[in-house]
């Protein structure tokens, strides 16, 4: 069941073309990763399944009655306001009832972690509160599906790890669609990779899906020095290149595998550190998509 | 010349005045995002009668 | 209507908490009751600064309180208008340009109920500055002077209140339709200015127009003005009210993409 569905969505400001024919579906309960370079896309796609911008052409089939929260990437709040009055307000503005309201921006800012300023003026809040009280405004009136642009990238680790605990905790009830740089952290929520890349869905897929269609295993081999790696990748018989201090193998089919490389480290006197073989980080699959297409 | 009447007459304005003035001070001790220097409109709002604490809520305060 | 209240209540804590429903009427007042205090201490200060020979007898005919309130409301004309302008130019345009507006927008906004509540609460604060000033100024007059009649003060008052709220429409359809408050500000004051100076230079030849509302609000005082050239004006004005905030709401909704995300 989707609670979304985008068929070849376009947005053009003047001549730039912005958005160009995406089409997707986002699965009940599922957390989908929108992910690309800056200038890609997504705070457009975004805004556009938020309803503040009309798509050129293209169409966008929400469920019936679909309740949405939107967090921009850099949400601004009316400072003279404490964090339990604006969430309080924006309840009652998605149409959640007077009395219930109070009691739902109470609770909603007690689980971002806000419980105890929720009678702060936000004026003086800090960026990373105001990034908690986004969260909040956007799932106080407990929405089917949350529309977040960049929801950890302003936050310190620990905020982040609070923040993504925090959304895996919604998924099920709650369907997440959420842009990031952060790639680590995509990589542990996500059902559906979209990449985006000059306005253009170039790639997506679970995230199994597209590590299998990118992810050469590579052996890293770790030196003491950048010297030696460089000794190694002219010397050794396969094709490597140098990464820092390491040296990095593809394997492939007809590549060499781990007992090749240890024989052969075992006859030249590297100063090796460490050999390991590694599948493609969801960065690595990230820097080939952008420059593959 | 100062007559009780005159005085009675001009202490309301005084006094408003000095709300005004107070308002506008106690504004800008508290606005984190001034638009210019603190000491400029700390001048302004106490120099200039009236007009300095307009032209602090109107061009200076932000909306913070 | 319940998110009228729930923005109206947004609005309320926006105008007390950055101090305008305190300070306008303030300045207000102040306009009121200079005008009487320096027409009744003009002599001595003019006294004391000197600028008379000695022995000059200072003789000037001491003004009629209808004046006197008439001279209140040339400076709500001038100064009055301008603060309100300047107070409201922001009020959607700024929204819009810092940001704050789109965690409204995002939700299933009414915007009638969005531009009216500001409506609402910038013709609140405006009242509240008209019949303050005004209110100090008849006293100060009377005090000082002779007391205009009661009944004369209450029509000039109202008569020129329907002004100021639909000079506070203005603002808000402009705040609405520009892309930023010196703009919205720009487009109200050229309007005013303008269409004042077109009934300044055309205006005998017509009778009905709410440029004309202070003028007639200002003949209250004296002989009071025709009755059915002001209720056609007044009908007129309520009409271009309602075209005013219909609009408002129409751009409100129009250009809510223009919000910064």
């Amino acid at each position: 069941m989707n609670v979304l569905e985008v068929r070849s969505l376009t947005k053009r400001f003047g001549t730039e073309q912005a958005v160009d024919g995406l089409g997707f579906e986002l699965a009940e309960g599922s957390a989908t990763a929108l992910i690309g370079p800056n200038g890609a896309g997504k705070t457009t796609t975004l805004s556009m399944l938020a309803g503040l911008l009309e798509a050129t052409t293209g169409d966008i089939q929400r469920k019936k009655n679909l309740s949405i929260g939107f967090l921009p990437q850099y949400p601004r709040f009316f400072p003279w306001l404490s964090a339990l009055e604006f969430t309080e307000m924006a309840a009652k503005l998605s149409g959640v009832d007077s009395k219930k309201a109070r009691q739902q921006a109470e609770r909603t800012l007690g689980f971002v972690g806000l419980g105890q300023v929720a009678n702060k003026k936000i004026g003086g809040f800090s960026g990373g509160m105001k990034q908690r009280l986004g969260l909040a405004q956007a799932m106080v009136h407990q929405p089917s599906l949350l529309l977040l642009d960049e929801p950890i990238s302003s936050l310190d680790p620990t905020g982040r790890r609070e923040v993504m605990e925090l959304l895996k905790s919604l998924l099920g009830q709650t369907t997440i669609l959420y842009s990031t740089h952060i790639l680590n952290d995509a990589e542990e929520m996500t059902d559906q990779l979209l990449f985006l890349q000059n306005g253009r869905l170039v790639e997506h897929g679970s995230l199994n899906q597209v590590r299998s269609r990118y992810a050469d295993p590579q052996i890293r081999i770790r030196f003491e020095n950048t010297n030696a790696a460089e000794r190694f990748v002219h010397e050794s018989p396969w094709p490597a290149a140098v990464q820092g201090t390491a040296a990095i193998i593809a394997v492939k089919a007809e590549g060499p595998i781990m007992q090749d490389v240890f024989r052969y480290l075992s006859v030249k006197s590297l100063p090796v550190v460490g050999v390991e073989q590694e599948t493609a980080s969801l960065e690595d699959i990230f820097l080939k998509v952008v420059a593959g297409k | 010349m100062m007559d009780e009447r005159t005085i009675l007459l001009v202490l309301p304005i005084l006094v408003l005045q000095f709300a005004l003035m107070i308002f506008a001070l106690v504004d800008l001790i508290k606005n984190p995002n001034p638009n210019g220097p603190k000491w400029m409109w700390a001048a302004i709002i106490v120099l200039l009668n009236i007009i300095g604490p307009i032209l602090y809520f109107v061009i200076g305060r932000r909306n913070y | 209507m319940k998110q009228f209240s729930t923005l109206l209540l947004k609005e309320w804590r926006e105008n007390l908490r950055n101090y305008k429903i305190f300070w306008i009427p303030v300045v207000f007042i102040l306009l009121g009751v200079t005008e009487p205090l320096s027409n009744y201490y003009l002599p001595q200060i003019l006294d004391a600064t000197g600028g008379l020979p000695d022995g000059a007898v200072i003789e000037l005919p001491d003004p009629e309180p209808e004046q006197l309130l008439v001279a209140v409301m040339g400076q709500f004309q001038l100064i009055g208008m301008l603060v309100l302008v300047l107070a409201y130019m922001g009020s959607i345009a700024g929204e819009r340009r810092n940001g704050t507006a789109t965690l409204l927008y995002v939700r299933p906004l009414s915007y009638a109920s969005y531009f009216l509540s500001k409506w609402l609460m910038a013709s609140i604060v405006a009242l509240i500055s008209v019949w303050a000033g005004f209110l100090a100024g008849y006293y100060y007059t009377a005090v000082l002077f002779s007391a205009v009649p009661f009944g004369e003060f209450l029509a000039f008052a109202v008569t020129y209140s329907l002004w100021m709220v639909l000079v506070v429409s203005l603002v808000l359809f402009a705040s609405a339709a520009m892309p930023n408050a010196g703009l919205a500000a720009g487009l109200t004051l050229t309007v005013l200015l303008v269409l004042q100076l077109v009934d300044g230079l055309f205006g005998s030849r017509w009778k009905w127009s709410p440029l004309k509302l202070p003028n007639y609000a200002a003949s209250f005082l004296d002989i009071g003005p025709d009755a059915t050239a002001l209720i056609w004006t007044l009908a007129i004005s309520l009409v271009c009210l309602i075209a005013l905030a219909a609009l408002g709401i129409w751009f409100s909704k129009r250009n809510r993409a223009k919000t910064k995300v």
